[in-house]
């Protein structure tokens, strides 16, 4: 039984195992360790050892239950709570004058793909989004993912058009994008941010898809962003591996590192973030953004956008809502691009599409220190625990496998181990601004390989001592949330010694927030 | 000589532009003995901007029309330029900075003018003499002394007056080893380690030349000092040469020590880059940093062609090894390498740092850098003469002292809460190495100074630093006293560019400077209100 229990451990780190004749099992997983295991010779026979953790290892291969589903960890906060839509819609302002909510897609027959609730704008009736959906790749029709507060333009993410080698045209669809940049009277032209490489989108028209041309949008602007696809990010990382495992590159370190391109996927990505936070936060256009089928670059570049122009995407909160609301619910396919439990890791599928954009998030957390109110072991932990499966939280490819699978009420959140104990998880640094939009340097000199996650099981990078800055950050919380305390107690006292309470009811609600900005 | 003879040009309109952050200056340019002054003219708000002369390392005029531009490369690796009306004024102006900026008479030099208030003369010049490290010594040891025989500096140019030697070898003994020693530079003490009872030294190549020379007396001094550590003990001799080199030297007179002349200690090789190269690594990194038109995708392997990261690398694994002798297997190590005023200096001081607390503070590691660089003879005259622009042939220049820098702030980079000053305080050494108002920096060794009469004419950079508004920038509000040696990792992949430096006057500051001042607010709202509950608790509860 212990075994057992052991082997269900396994199930966290496998993708791929293999023999080795010399006593010597070995396991390369996802997170870049590779685990040998030295096995007595006698006793149990290696075989069946092996044949055991490939089983555990790759449950979906022998027709086993996911380890989520069997664990029955109990935390006191419940993580499937943290993102409701309508709330989320609700903060930033949803439904107004020109964009509504629809429960087109409840069943999801619109879009198998796309969360049941959708904001689209309120001059599109549903039988107009059904026109638009038979001309967009997989149905994903243009819908809201952002709107700004104060100018009211807007993040748009969808598919690619399917345009086709004939130049196929869809009045509806065009239509519906003027209907887009209306919602905003002061726009002229609507931008369309396509994540491709041009020859790429172009080369895409052969398979059906294609790109938004001049001659049909006549409002719109349409750019490239260069972002590569899944499969060059997926080789883009294998070097980074090959260079950091089994063996540390040495004599050439940073021209191999300079080599495997890595940096340079992450600096566009980031660029490209950037020119759509520009173009919202300026006011000058609302943005299209899409890909090809619109849930890896797109996630990236819309939810990378999102947290440079939102400061309520920076907490811990936030951040859990933007993963759950534009990676999750639209359908970024978890399922397919990290294999959790499958034993086919050499699928043409999978990429680290959802790590590039936490390596992004990293990236600017450096830059800007005091912005995020977590740190850097909370992206780890979330890294962690999108291969573990020890959570419901990333399995299955979209909203609508989750519910038939009822992945909610079978297994449990991410969100609920980590907003049980949040404090090990935040930045003491943390200032919260409103409405600051954060623009990242995204030049090379200013990008660093994230040493602490790609490199941490390597001996040599570790230094001796434990964190000392993540020793002081638990020292500087337990401390702040002591003075916060005491405050509250002194100001209980104190308006408690008030001859008349009516004349100021308000008084300890007043002074907190004060307090809070202290730190 | 008069500077007015120097100065061309009164003064000229001009508009000064300092990177693409900060907005353009209008005003009248003006050149004095020492300054670059813009003034913004009556109506306008901001105030008069000054550029220490000095601190100009290379200047570039271009005329066109009836204006011109100037383009002044300055020592701390800043780029301003400056567009001036009329072409006469232009030409007057640049060949006024050019004559001006390098001046090489020390006694003419800014710091000998230079009054600042609040400040009075000679108020830290004694503040860390080498007699101060050796009361620490002499507490912790019986077996060194302070040895004044090199009062009048004619024993060894290069030392101060007085150094710390094992009590067991007398002043003529000492003259003796001198004599053996390039430049005069014996063996003295560099660091007491008092939980081993071992000790760090450094000197310079012994002189044994192509007949293998041997000095008994010089022999006697590193018996000496094994037998002061404790009975036994053993030591090893790093040379920051390759053994080839250390070889070759003795045609020119030079050498290492003979294995046999030298019972108990072991020679170990460990070349360091110095010179030349190392003043070209450092010209070649800042020109990557500057080329802002090439293309990015290079940038990682432009990086690396440099090699800065190496010496850094090399530096700080060199300076390990002497620690781990030292700290760890209770060895007595002596570094040196040919003259032994850069590389040595390099590989004791940051010993020093990885093993001493102590020199990890604020003031610890002033005196550590006035003791073992300013005091130690680094000719920082030589050295620094120049920058990373200038055109002129070099001599003698090197960033060894950079480097220095550099290694520190990996160390503060792997330990955030280790060094009680930031990276504020390396930046100031930086400025003040290369051009300074205040004489710290100036000249090449005691002896130079003591001509100059740097000491009273001067001020020092330490009373500079250490008024409470520079505090500050220079402190590191998250320091905590870390009693352990700080062992860095060295590794490729764990060290950085150090962007507040090669990057500093090309990234936009913001970011980091508020992050920096969030600290400091949250550091001292913690300290004030950590008098809080001592004040409450005792006071009775209700």
């Amino acid at each position: 039984m212990s075994l057992l229990r052991g082997l269900l451990g396994m199930e966290l780190i496998g993708t791929s195992v293999r023999l080795f004749l010399d006593f010597q099992e070995k396991l390369a997983s996802l997170d870049m360790r590779n685990l040998r295991f030295a096995l007595k010779q006698e006793g149990h026979s290696r075989r069946d050892m092996f044949e055991t953790l490939t089983r555990y290892a790759f449950p979906l291969a022998h027709s086993l239950p996911i380890f989520a589903f069997l664990n029955e960890e109990k935390f006191n906060v419940d993580g499937w709570t943290v993102y409701n839509p309508v709330e989320e819609y609700r903060r930033q302002g949803l439904p107004n004058h020109h964009w509504r909510i629809t429960f087109i897609n409840k069943c999801y027959e619109l879009c198998d793909t796309y969360p049941a609730l959708l904001v689209v704008p309120y001059r599109a009736s549903d039988d107009d989004l059904r026109r638009v959906a038979t001309f967009r790749s997989r149905n994903r029709i243009p819908v809201l993912s952002w709107i700004h507060p104060e100018n009211k333009t807007v993040i748009v993410r969808c598919s690619q058009p399917l345009v086709g080698m004939s130049g196929k045209r869809n009045k509806d669809d065009e239509k519906y994008l003027d209907v887009i940049r209306e919602t905003n009277r002061q726009i002229s032209k609507l931008t369309i941010y396509d994540a491709r490489p041009n020859v790429n989108a172009v080369a895409n028209k052969a398979t059906g898809g294609g790109y938004e041309s001049d001659d049909a949008y006549h409002n719109a602007e349409l750019f490239f962003l260069d972002i590569h696809n899944i499969h060059v990010m997926r080789e883009s990382l294998k070097k980074v591996k090959d260079i950091v495992y089994p063996n540390v590159e040495e004599s050439h370190w940073l021209s191999s590192l300079e080599s495997t391109h890595w940096l340079e996927h992450i600096k566009l990505v980031l660029t490209g973030a950037i020119q759509v936070a520009d173009k919202v936060s300026s006011g000058k256009s609302s943005v299209l953004v899409h890909c090809s089928d619109g849930w890896d670059r797109t996630a990236q570049l819309t939810s990378l956008a999102m947290l440079m122009l939102d400061s309520f995407y920076r907490s811990i909160e936030g951040f859990e809502i933007l993963v759950q609301k534009e990676w999750i619910s639209f359908g970024h396919k978890f399922a397919s691009r990290i294999g959790h439990g499958d034993k086919n890791h050499a699928d043409a599928d999978r990429s680290p599409i959802f790590l590039q954009f936490i390596d992004c998030v990293w990236q600017m957390s450096k830059q800007f220190p005091t912005a995020f109110e977590f740190n850097e072991r909370f992206l780890i932990t979330i890294l962690d625990h999108l291969y573990s499966c020890r959570f419901g939280t990333f399995l299955y490819n979209c909203e609508s496998a989750r519910e038939k699978q009822k992945v909610t009420e079978r297994t449990v959140s991410l969100w609920s181990l980590i907003n049980s104990n949040k404090d090990k998880f935040k930045n003491p640094f943390y200032t919260k601004e409103i409405n600051r939009v954060l623009y990242p340097v995204a030049s090379m000199r200013h990008l660093e390989l994230w040493v602490n996650y790609y490199i941490r099981w390597n001996p040599r990078i570790k230094q001796q001592q434990p964190n000392p800055v993540e020793q002081r950050y638990v020292e500087l919380l337990a401390l702040r949330d002591e003075y916060i305390q005491r405050l509250e107690e002194l100001q209980l006292a104190s308006s408690a010694k008030l001859s008349d309470p009516s004349t100021s009811p308000s008084g300890p609600s007043q002074m907190m927030p004060h307090v809070h900005t202290h730190f | 000589m008069e500077f007015s003879e120097l100065i061309r040009t009164g003064r000229a309109q001009a508009k000064l532009l300092r990177g693409p952050e900060a907005p353009p200056l209008r005003g009248t340019l003006c050149v004095t003995g020492h300054h670059l002054l813009l003034s913004p003219g009556p109506q306008a708000t901001s105030d008069l901007w000054l550029l220490l002369l000095r601190r100009v390392d290379s200047i570039e005029k271009r005329v066109s029309g009836d204006s011109g531009t100037i383009t002044l490369r300055c020592k701390d690796l800043r780029v301003l330029q400056l567009d001036i009306e009329g072409v006469e004024a232009t030409l007057d102006i640049a060949r006024s900075i050019e004559a001006l900026s390098s001046l090489e008479s020390v006694i003419t030099s800014f710091p000998f003018f230079y009054r600042p208030k609040g400040l009075r003369l000679g108020d830290a010049w004694h503040f860390h003499p080498p007699e101060r490290y050796y009361k620490r010594v002499a507490r912790e040891t019986n077996a060194w002394r302070l040895s004044e025989v090199n009062e009048d500096f004619s024993l060894c140019p290069s030392y101060p007056r007085a150094v710390i030697v094992p009590r067991a070898v007398d002043d003529d003994a000492l003259a003796r080893c001198a004599r053996f020693r390039q430049g005069g530079r014996f063996p003295v003490l560099s660091y007491h380690h008092a939980p081993s009872g071992t000790v760090l030294l450094r000197s310079s190549q012994p002189l044994t030349g192509p007949q293998k020379r041997r000095c008994a007396e010089d022999e006697e001094l590193l018996r000496a000092a094994l037998a002061g550590a404790r009975p036994g003990a053993w030591g090893f001799i790093l040379d920051t040469r390759s053994a080839q080199a250390a070889k070759q030297a003795r045609v020119t007179g030079g050498g290492t020590e003979a294995k046999a002349a030298y019972p108990g200690w072991k020679r170990l090789h460990r070349p360091l880059e110095r010179g030349w190269p190392l003043q070209e690594s450092f010209v070649r990194l800042v020109e990557a940093c500057g080329d802002l038109e090439q293309s990015m995708d290079r940038w990682l392997s432009q990086l690396e062609a440099c090699h800065w990261l190496a010496h850094v690398k090399e530096a700080l694994s060199t300076a390990c090894l002497a620690a781990q002798g030292v700290g760890r297997e209770g060895a007595c190590v002596l570094v040196h390498g040919a003259e032994g005023t850069d590389s040595t200096l390099l590989v004791t001081s940051l010993a020093q740092l990885i093993l001493d607390p102590s020199s990890r503070t604020m003031a610890g590691f002033q005196e550590l850098v006035e003791r073992e660089w300013i005091q130690a003879g680094h000719p920082f005259q030589l050295r620094c003469a120049h920058s990373a622009f200038s055109h002129a042939r070099p001599k003698h220049e090197a960033p060894t002292f950079l480097l220095f820098l550099d290694c520190v702030w990996q160390l503060g980079r792997q330990f955030p809460l280790s060094l009680e000053f930031g990276e504020g305080l390396l930046l100031a050494l930086f400025e003040h190495a290369y051009a300074s108002p205040f004489g710290t920096f100036l000249c090449s060794s005691e002896k130079e100074r003591c001509l100059c009469e740097v000491r009273t004419r001067t001020h020092s950079l330490w009373s500079g630093l250490n008024q409470p508004k520079e505090q500050r920038k220079l402190r590191n509000p998250l320091y905590v006293p870390n009693p352990l040696a700080i062992w860095p990792s060295v590794e490729l992949q764990t060290l950085r560019l150090w962007q507040g430096l090669f990057l500093r006057w090309i990234r936009p500051p913001e970011p980091s400077e508020v992050a920096w001042e969030k600290v400091w607010q949250i550091m001292t709202d913690k300290k004030t209100e950590g008098c809080e509950p001592t004040v409450s608790a005792s006071e009775p509860r209700l």
